[in-house]
Parts: structure tokens; sequence; C-alpha cells
């Protein structure tokens, strides 16, 4: 009878195949940096997400390999609130959406140059939530416009 | 049906191609290559996934994510084989990844008091970054996929994926 229960275990476990794995490691070092992480985004080897420090929430990216925050020098203003980032795949860009003197802005943020391009929508509209391609030249941007939510496709150069 | 515009600094814009205008289209997520697009719309009421073929206009088949909804935040791998999201069961939400090649859905185990909120898959498909809400708290945990789903690269270093234009 024993004998058949774990045969019957082996074969459950056996049916499950493989399993997604937490990252233990690289969770406890996401857990030990902020008080809260969202919205995350991956690229090949980097992870932007919107961290809380402090009462104060950044853009942050996070080098997977190392394990260590890339700074961002010229992205995270005092006075803006990210709403929501997205990375290409070698991280070189970020495109990212904050809201700053009452205005909600679309920007594209190229790390090799540390320069902050403010994207403009046209017709204009409100940014809520964005996606790069892999090659960061191509961007998705929900819009909302006459209480109707939009997506706007970026070619940028 | 796409309109094009000029905006700063040389940036072009241009109206989701193929979209059905006066339908909601929310939490956009582009393949890695920026061949496919997919977005969250109303379908008969409940918010649903779509994915759409950029350069045709095409929608492209997700039979395997006809139910389970209100889905939010899609995420695709680089030649969109692979397209995460978060569907709901009953009260329970969960992350999924759909396999479009094979036609598999892979379901991603999270122990009871996580309730996952958006996600992200890497490009090739390998990690997947999920945002769950744990006691209070935003956090966001990462998963190893490698034996779970074959890498989806893109074509410069693709070792084992075939394009999954119109699959399955």
């Amino acid at each position: 009878m024993k004998t058949a229960a774990i045969a019957l275990s082996v074969l459950l476990i056996g049916c499950r195949g493989p399993q997604p794995r937490p990252m233990p490691d690289l969770n406890g070092l996401l857990r030990q940096a902020s008080n809260s992480h969202r919205d995350p985004s991956l690229g090949e080897r980097w992870l932007a997400s919107l961290s809380r420090k402090a009462g104060r929430e950044t853009v942050e990216l996070i080098d997977l390999r190392n394990r260590r925050p890339v700074s961002l020098p010229g992205l995270n203003r005092a006075d803006a609130q990210p709403i929501d980032v997205s990375v290409s795949a070698d991280g070189q860009r970020l495109a990212v959406i904050e809201q700053r003197d009452g205005r909600t802005e679309l920007l594209l943020y190229r790390r090799s140059v540390g320069t902050v391009q403010r994207l403009l929508l046209d017709p204009p509209g409100v940014p809520r939530a964005v996606s790069l391609d892999g090659s960061g030249r191509l961007l998705a941007v929900q819009v909302s416009r006459d209480g109707r939510w939009q997506v706007d496709l970026i070619r940028l150069p | 049906m796409v309109s094009l515009a000029i905006t700063a600094c040389s940036a072009r814009s241009e109206r989701s191609a193929g979209s059905s205008p006066g339908r909601s289209q929310q939490e956009p997520a582009l393949s890695g290559d920026g061949r496919l697009l997919a977005v969250i719309t109303e379908k008969l009421g409940r918010p649903t996934v779509q994915l759409r073929d950029l350069a045709s206009g095409r929608l492209l088949p997700l039979p395997q994510l006809n139910r389970h909804q209100p889905h939010s935040s899609p995420s695709l791998s680089w030649n969109g084989r692979f397209l995460a999201l978060i569907t709901q069961r009953g009260q329970r939400r969960f992350a999924v990844i759909n396999d479009r090649l094979t036609g598999r859905l892979h379901h991603l185990p999270l122990p009871g008091h996580r309730v996952p909120i958006r996600l992200s898959l890497a490009p090739d498909g390998r990690q997947l970054a999920l945002q769950v809400a744990d006691r209070g708290q935003w956090r966001i945990e990462l998963f190893d996929l490698s034996r779970v789903l074959e890498p989806d690269r893109a074509a410069a270093d693709r070792q084992t994926t075939s394009r999954t234009e119109s699959a399955p």
C-alpha cells in the first residue's frame, strides 16, 4: 500500500512537467532595494521598473547580470512622478510616462547620451501606458482622447 | 485608417494599424521585432486580449485565450511566439503564457496570498517579471522559464524557434 502511494506520488510529480522557478537571489535583492517595485519591463538582461524609496517613486534600471542598479542621470527629476516605463532589449532606451507640473508627458531616455526627449502626441492626448519594441525604435502608447483609450504607434529615429 | 503626424524631434506617430474606431484599446505590448501588437480591448463587454500583425493589420487568432476574462497586462516575446498575460477564474487571478506555436497554455503557480497585477516577459522568453500584491505591498518577482519555454530569439541568433506569424 505504502509502495503504491509512493509510486503514485512520483507519477503525479512526473506529470507536472518542468515548472517556472523563482529566482531567489534576484528576488531577495529587489525586496531589500526598496519598499515597493511596480510596472516591470524586461530587456535581454535588464529590468526596468518604478521603485519607491523613502516615499518617492523613481524609474530604476537593474542590470540582471551583475545585479546592480544602473545610473540614469537626468531622468528622475525631483518634481516628476513616473507612471509607466518600458525598456528596449539592449537596455539603451527607456520610454517613460511621467507627470510634472500638472502635465502627463511621454519621454524617451537614451542612456548612451543621457538625454531626455519629450515626444509630442498628435492629436494631443494623455498617455497612460507604453511599450517599446526590442530595438527601441518603435513605441506603442495608450492615450486618452475624448474620453476614449486609443493606441498610437510612434517610430523613432 | 492610419493617421500620420510629425511629433517633436522627428518622431513619427500613427494610429494603431487596422484598429477599430470607437473601440477602446489599452495596455499595448509590442513584440521584440516590432511586428506584432497586443492590446486589451472590450469583447462582449469583457476586457480581452487582441493580437494584430502591424504590417497587414490582420488580427491573429488566440483560441486558447477565448475564456477567463478579464485579461490584462499582455507581454510578447521577440517573434511573438509567446504571449504572457494575466487572466481570471472566479475570484482568482493567474499569470499564463500562451505558446502560439504549439497552442499550449502554461500556468504560473503562485503561493496563495500573492495576487498577480502586471507582468513582463523577457524578449527571448526565458524570464518573467511579475508584479504581485503581497500583504499590501507591490513587489516584483522574477521567474526562470528556461526549463519551460524554448528560446524565442531574434533571427540573427535564433537557434530553435521558427516564425509564428500565423501559428496556430
